[in-house]
């Protein structure tokens, strides 16, 4: 089934199952994947740690990212240098985390990271508006806007500094029952 | 393996920095979470030493488990060859223990990978998930669920029932010993010698005439009670507890299927609270697929939103009504609550009167004598569809908030179509057992025998014919309603056919329907063995049908069906139709005289006497074992230890909820001491700069 591969070592495919959600097949698809999107970039041959990194405009490229309003800031905060350069490490973690098997707290981590898109470990309000603006497409009328971010922060925060912390994020997270079905790419 | 070490343990040194704290690279910025941290190893990232780790930190502690860990794939893998690498000094139980844990989760990794690669409709489900959100996926998970029960059932029947009586039947030809008057022990089954060509099919849509005595329905089994020398079987002790069993089996796959909604619901309190944050922050669906549904999944989102601030505008509204305008409402509400009421109850007495009429009509031939056998049928279809129509313009006119209107309309459909399932079963009842042995009709068998000389053939038969009513009404409506739509709506551009629009998929009337049709199996499983098989077909043929209309036909809703709460409600609508076929099979096994002229229990007066019947065979330590158990002197304490139990969880989950919500008020509150004290340093280095 698999020993035919030389893609990987088994000590590899073994690293990579314990570390991800995934099986060896799921894991030996994904690297198919990474590498259709730049045929002369991915080696075939993983078994040396290659050092590749793919650019954001490969991976939003991809048909499961590619009409996601927020497939830039998913792939910058899996990236390890924050500008959405992605190796096959990285991802492997982001389809692993928004996998269906990725516990909520996991989810709940990498959600706030998406979500906060000036990067201080904090959700104000500049956050949501730009947050609603792309679940809406900007259909909203700009007091409609202000009047949902006020709401979702009044509802949300706990401490009362008009602005949500992770601590916010997370409690409310666990108030929302969908919150594990909509975190979720299919790949 | 060292050099690798090595390479990996530079390449990480740079990051292993960042993760204890510095700046480093965004990727490992600490999120404020105290978990983050307490799982992550503490580890010495030179690479001379990490080859040297021994007995140390990994002592007696298992191998963490780093998939739930937020940290770079690169330091993930580290570690895990890292603690690959550590021998950790283990007593042989320890390390035996170990051993057995890695093959364990080996086995389950191999278990998980095969049963992805088996289940049933996986690419279909996803790419219906993809493309018309969860809650429409909802409905055709719950539709395989339903498929792999009746399979199952149909195993669990066929190995136990239709199978033994297959072989007694091949093997042995006893003569089949009956009791009771003549008159009642004659069934005439063999169908007339020359035939219309016609009536083979007219005979497998009604089940009667070639069909009727055959495996497919109850009359057809015998009271063989095979009993050699090692071996002995009771068909009619098999039949009965297989029924039992067969119920009891669903209760299990159903409540284990809702076990984890349940829990999800229970602690996310419903997810009544805080519905703006909700949207924004977990709204969007990223399975979302195509340029298509992603544009609906905006429009759709938009309209929540637009829902929801209609919804607290209502609700200011409301508040400010005057007394006169409330009073109104109140009275408006109760006259159109009884209008539904009555309508509902106007569907019942029709299907009351269609049902007599076509019992009485049993003897023509030909195709109005089909169309007289369907009618029960046709007149519930016509009422499932008619009724609830009705019922959605009164909930207009109510005035309710949406979300309370779906609900209400929701209630409105569930009673119609189980009570009226009901009607029909009390119909055929009464006309079975002239209401309980009053007229004279059935006072020589306890049951009418001139009209029903196979009283259960007939219930199963009426079972039988709704189920593939209900098949062919769906493969009906797909062909000559939702195709025809579809061309007409796009093909012309009037404003009458944009009004309309494509056909929306709406969820929580398909899985009423499926429901129903579940119901009506259990119903007819006593009376027709073969009936969950048949189920199992006619729901995989759904799903097909299903799933072509839905892409070919459908246009995604507008509003969403939300998935989690909905699972719950499904399966309890589920349990509420199990419980109506409960009823119906208790009460025939318990009261009603079998038919003393087919039928494995022909020769008794009740099903359930088989029991008592081969209790008193059994051998006198299995006797007195049973006896044991049924006596006040087990069953009693076994109830009074189950209380405790359960008071016990009652009790620790109220603790919990109490120590939720002390939790909750001291994060505020230290929240707002917080405030407070920044306020006071604020005023006092101003007093201080003041004063110097």
């Amino acid at each position: 089934m698999g020993n035919k591969q030389t893609i990987f070592t088994d000590e590899q495919l073994d690293a990579y199952q314990d570390c991800t959600f995934f099986t060896r097949k799921e894991i030996l698809r994904l690297h198919s994947r990474y590498h259709e999107l730049a045929p002369h970039l991915v080696p075939m041959d993983y078994t040396k740690e290659p050092d590749c990194k793919l650019p954001l405009a490969l991976i939003v490229a991809m048909p499961e990212l590619n009409e996601n309003p927020f497939r830039n800031r998913i792939v910058e905060s899996f990236s390890e240098d924050g500008l959405g350069n992605l190796s096959f490490n990285d991802f492997v973690d982001m389809f692993s985390v928004l996998s269906e098997m990725a516990p909520r707290e996991l989810k709940a981590i990498y959600a706030f990271k998406i979500y906060d898109f000036n990067v201080d470990n904090f959700l104000c309000k500049e956050d949501l508006e730009k947050t609603l603006n792309r679940l809406t497409k900007e259909e909203l009328t700009p007091e409609e806007v202000q009047l949902v971010c006020e709401k979702a922060i009044e509802e949300a925060d706990l401490d009362g500094d008009h602005k949500l912390s992770f601590a916010d994020f997370e409690n409310m997270i666990t108030r929302a029952p969908d919150f594990l079905s909509t975190f979720h790419i299919r790949i | 393996m060292t050099t690798q070490l090595q390479r990996q343990g530079s390449a990480t040194a740079v990051q292993g920095t960042g993760y204890m704290g510095d700046q480093g690279s965004p990727r490992l910025q600490r999120v404020p979470s105290s978990r983050s941290n307490h799982n992550a190893p503490q580890f010495n990232w030179s690479p001379a030493s990490t080859a040297q780790e021994d007995a140390g930190q990994e002592a007696a502690v298992p191998p963490k488990d780093l998939r739930g860990l937020p940290i770079p794939m690169a330091l993930k893998r580290a570690i895990s060859q890292v603690q690959q690498m550590q021998v950790p000094v283990l007593s042989s139980f320890q390390s035996w223990k170990r051993s057995k844990a890695k093959s364990l989760s080996r086995g389950r990794k191999s278990i998980r990978g095969f049963l992805n690669y088996i289940k049933l409709w996986r690419k279909s489900l996803n790419q219906i998930g993809g493309n018309f959100g969860d809650g429409v996926q909802s409905y055709f998970l719950f539709l395989r669920f339903l498929v792999v029960l009746n399979f199952l059932s149909f195993m669990l029947i066929a190995g136990f029932v239709l199978i033994p009586s297959i072989v007694f039947r091949s093997v042995a030809s006893d003569p089949v010993n009956m009791t009771g008057p003549a008159e009642c022990r004659q069934y005439d089954h063999n169908p007339a010698a020359l035939v219309k060509f016609y009536s083979y099919f007219l005979d497998f849509l009604s089940g009667t005439g070639f069909m009727e005595y055959t495996y497919l329905f109850y009359g057809y089994y015998n009271n063989t009670m095979v009993a050699g020398s090692d071996f002995s079987y009771n068909i009619p002790l098999a039949y009965l507890f297989t029924a039992v069993f067969y119920f009891a089996f669903c209760l299990i796959c159903i409540t284990a299927h809702m076990g984890t909604a349940v829990r999800v619901a229970v602690a996310t309190g419903g997810g009544a609270t805080g519905s703006y944050s909700r949207i924004v922050f977990t709204g969007w669906d990223y399975g979302c697929l195509g340029d298509r549904s992603t544009k609906l999944k905006q429009k759709n989102l938009h309209y929540q939103l637009q829902v929801d601030l209609e919804e607290d505008r209502i609700k200011n509204e409301a508040a400010s009504l005057t007394l006169g305008q409330k009073i109104f409402l109140y009275s408006s509400r109760i006259v159109l609550s009884l209008v539904a009421f009555g309508l509902i109850i106007a569907a019942f007495f029709a299907i009351y009167q269609a049902t007599i009429f076509s019992q009485s009509k049993i003897d023509e031939i030909g195709v109005l004598g089909l169309i007289y056998e369907y009618l029960p049928s046709i007149v519930i279809t016509a009422g499932n569809f008619v009724v609830p129509v009705l019922c959605d313009q009164i909930a207009l006119l109510e005035r309710y908030n949406p979300s309370i209107t779906v609900i209400v309309a929701l209630l409105r459909s569930v009673f119609l179509r189980m009570v009226s399932l009901g009607v029909l079963l009390f119909t055929l009842w009464s006309q079975i057992t002239c209401f309980q042995g009053v007229s004279g009709k059935c006072k020589l068998c306890h049951y009418n025998y001139e009209s029903y000389p196979c009283w259960e053939t007939r219930v199963g038969q009426e079972m039988y014919k709704l189920t593939l009513f209900d098949l062919l009404i769906t493969i009906a409506m797909l062909v000559l309603v939702e195709f025809p739509r579809r061309i007409v709506v796009d093909s012309s551009s009037s404003k009458l056919a944009q009004m309309v629009g494509r056909q929306e998929f709406v969820v929580p009337a398909n899985v009423l329907g499926l429901v129903y049709g579940q119901t009506v199996v259990w119903t007819g499983a006593l009376f027709c063995p073969l009936l969950p098989l048949i189920n199992t077909l006619k729901f995989v043929i759904v799903f097909y049908c299903k799933k072509i209309t839905l892409f070919s036909n459908c246009r995604p809703a507008a509003k969403t069906f939300r998935s989690t709460k909905s699972k719950v409600f499904f399966l309890l609508v589920l349990l509420f139709g199990w419980s109506l076929a409960l009823v119906a099979l208790i009460y025939s096994i318990a009261q009603i005289h079998p038919s003393m002229s087919c039928g494995p229990f022909r020769s008794l007066s009740s099903m359930w006497t088989i029991i008592p019947d081969s209790f008193y065979g059994l051998s006198q330590t299995s006797q007195g074992f049973l006896f044991y158990i049924g006596s006040q002197r087990f069953s009693i304490p076994l109830v009074l230890f189950f209380s405790v139990v359960m008071c016990y969880f009652i009790a620790l989950a109220s603790v919990y909820g109490t120590s939720v919500n002390l939790l909750k008020a001291q994060l505020k509150l230290e929240a707002r001491d917080k405030q407070f004290l920044v306020k006071q340093i604020e005023a006092l280095s101003r007093t201080l700069g003041v004063a110097r």
